[in-house]
């Protein structure tokens, strides 16, 4: 079937990976400026902060082309994509479930939009880059 | 899915990066195909097989569980 303007993603050219990186420190640095300077932060904002850029950068990777960008490279995206929204909700699940237990309350506000886009693309590039390691994996 | 790609790239004394730049992709892809690790789509590998100028069929053969 050919694919249909609307379904199409479009990648970013691969260095667009370095901006990608910096938004892991980034927001690491920012945190401890704000305390620094004692700017009053709310403890769980300075995490939701964390997780919104981590989630940034891992979205931009997982969006990025790679270097060859081939029809294995494009099956193992889609697996990915797959494969890490099936982790997210088995994980956030779990999560859930040691919630109840901790605090009987099966609803939290540890559950932020954040965290979940956090999790689950760094998911997807985590089974991502495992399938290119495997793939890798005794290379002839 | 069984392969001979090393065979008929071997009788053609041909390399995975010289197969795979004659396919457009990376040598990494022809390497999974030959280990059997990544199944192609009948479009690469109808390419594959118009390299070695053979049918898909002689290169490519299903294995039982297939």
């Amino acid at each position: 079937m050919k694919e249909k303007s609307i379904l199409t993603v479009p990648l970013l050219s691969p260095s667009w990976k370095k901006v990608a990186f910096l938004f892991f420190p980034l927001p690491v640095i920012l945190v401890i400026g704000m305390a620094v300077v004692q700017m009053e932060i709310d403890p769980n904002q300075g995490a939701e902060i964390i997780y919104g850029f981590w989630a940034i950068g891992f979205a931009m990777l997982n969006l990025t082309k790679e270097k060859d960008e081939d029809e294995m490279i494009k099956s193992f995206r889609l697996q990915a994509f797959q494969t890490g929204s099936y982790w997210m909700i088995w994980g956030l699940g779990a999560i859930m479930l040691i919630n109840y237990y901790r605090f009987e309350n099966i609803s939290s506000e540890m559950f932020s939009a954040y965290l979940v886009l956090f999790l689950l693309n760094g998911y997807i590039y985590g089974a991502f880059q495992y399938q290119k390691y495997m793939a890798s994996k005794d290379i002839k | 899915m069984k392969n001979i790609i090393k065979v008929e790239r071997a009788k053609l004394s041909m390399t995975q990066q010289d197969l795979a730049d004659l396919i457009s992709v990376s040598r990494q892809t022809i390497n999974s195909i030959e280990a059997g690790k990544y199944v192609p789509s009948t479009v690469l590998a109808l390419k594959i097989a118009r390299v070695f100028n053979v049918s898909m069929e002689l290169i490519f053969e299903l294995e039982e569980g297939d």
